[in-house]
């Protein structure tokens, strides 16, 4: 695959970081006894410097979540906008919907969204990773950190001594490596899985009835169905190295969106209303019926301390009971 | 001999040259609609700006050409960032809106009655 120079110059400084925690990783791992030369040293390179790299995207991941809790402070003015436009369907009230949310967001500070940023950093990494292992079999070194040998170590490595990291399916039905396409199609079937309840997670858990109601939902469902199929389908044509880097990624991601939906979901969501049960079987929850008719679930944080509770008079006691 | 075109000729050459101008950004306009109804989706809502990037960026194309389109809306998805307050943030209006936009997002000549 050739980059056009704008783009990887670009790239430059991303690929340089990968790859110097690729050679880290390996250096390591060769260092505590593994054969430099083996696959699997290579394979858990790749699993290390993917940690890395998501975890280091966990403080971005924070942020946003830490904004998705405050939305509960401006939660009552988010659904006076909801009400408003209940019902209307048309472009050009949606439009103005969006337009007020943003508003919103932008005036208490409470952008739930985490622009595209943290999405775009996945590609250059997919990117240069793709090149090495492409490159390595004519032993092109990378940006810096990848010297031509290692380039060369790399992509001629072979996982369990006989699948080649190089190595796609596509070309396994060439050379007849039986053990590239059954690795393959294994880690096909693990990435097209973990992909599909990741997008079922967010999308049939996470989301609140108003978005589930607009058209870009419905787009999101079908393309719940077709994506896994895509992704098995190109996913043939990748090397082994880069479908390694792809898994790690899909399972770090799966659980980082467990947790999140069930502890931090999207208010109105569904997972917002089993985190409800949940916490009101514990006796965390107290259901507040406004004079309205409408019912306000307050959530009552429990102050985690690790004092002890300093013992109190009988008095005092009540009083403190009654703050409750 | 001077090429002077017959009248009945000039609406027909006017229109080509008027799509011959407009053609660069209607390919990029096909591109962009293919990528929101692609590729968009799969992550859903992430942007922090209302309109989105990619949409920021098709309006900006569709009003102000393929160059300074791209320029514009290259510049917002830098702009675009965790750390951005996002909010509404519209395409800086031009004063006099040249051409009519169909309904896909193709940018026509004003009098014509395609759509």
């Amino acid at each position: 695959m050739d980059i056009p120079g704008f783009i990887s110059t670009i790239l430059w400084p991303i690929k340089w970081v990968v790859e110097g925690l690729l050679v880290l990783f390996h250096t390591i791992l060769s260092g505590l006894g593994m054969e430099p030369a083996e696959g699997l040293t290579w394979v858990l390179s790749i699993v290390g410097m993917v940690l890395v790299i998501r975890a280091a995207l966990i403080p971005i991941f924070v942020k946003q979540i830490k904004s998705q809790r405050k939305m509960l402070e401006v939660a009552p003015q988010l659904k006076k906008i909801q009400d408003k436009y209940k019902g209307k369907k048309d472009q050009f009230s949606r439009e103005a919907m969006s337009r007020e949310t943003m508003e919103l967001y932008k005036k208490t500070g409470t952008n739930p969204l985490s622009s595209c940023l943290p999405l775009l950093l996945q590609m250059p990494i997919f990117f240069s990773l793709f090149s090495v292992l492409n490159d390595a079999q004519k032993g092109t070194a990378g940006v810096f950190w990848l010297n031509s040998d290692l380039a060369l170590q790399f992509g001629n490595a072979k996982l369990f001594g006989v699948a080649p990291l190089h190595e796609s399916f596509q070309q396994a039905t060439v050379t007849g490596d039986v053990a590239v396409m059954i690795i393959a199609v294994v880690m096909v079937i693990l990435m097209t899985g973990s992909q599909f309840i990741t997008q079922l997670q967010i999308m049939s858990r996470n989301q609140s009835p108003e978005a589930k109601n607009s058209p870009m939902f419905k787009q999101q469902r079908i393309l719940l169905y077709i994506l896994p199929l895509v992704f098995a389908f190109s996913g043939f044509s990748f090397p082994l190295g880069v479908m390694f880097y792809w898994l790690t990624s899909n399972f770090w991601t799966m659980g980082q969106q467990f947790l999140v939906i069930r502890n931090m979901p999207t208010p109105g969501s569904e997972a917002a209303k089993a985190r409800e049960a949940r916490l009101a079987k514990k006796g965390k929850l107290n259901v507040v019926a406004a004079a309205d008719g409408t019912v306000n679930h307050v959530i009552l944080e429990a102050p985690k301390t690790t004092q002890r509770q300093q013992p109190v008079g009988k008095t005092r006691a009540k009083k403190q009971g009654e703050k409750k | 001999m001077t090429a002077v075109a017959p009248p009945a000729l000039l609406p027909i050459i006017r229109t080509l040259v008027i799509g011959a101008y407009l053609l660069p950004r209607n390919i990029a306009v096909l591109l962009l609609r293919t990528y929101r109804a692609v590729i968009s989706p799969l992550y859903g809502d992430v942007c922090r700006y209302y309109p989105s990037c990619s949409s920021y960026t098709l309006q900006a194309i569709q009003q102000r050409g393929l160059f300074v389109g791209t320029a514009l809306g290259a510049y917002r998805l830098v702009r675009c960032n965790p750390w951005a307050a996002g909010g509404i943030d519209d395409v800086p209006p031009l004063r006099r809106q040249h051409f009519r936009v169909t309904r896909f997002g193709f940018v026509v000549a004003s009098s014509q009655g395609k759509g």
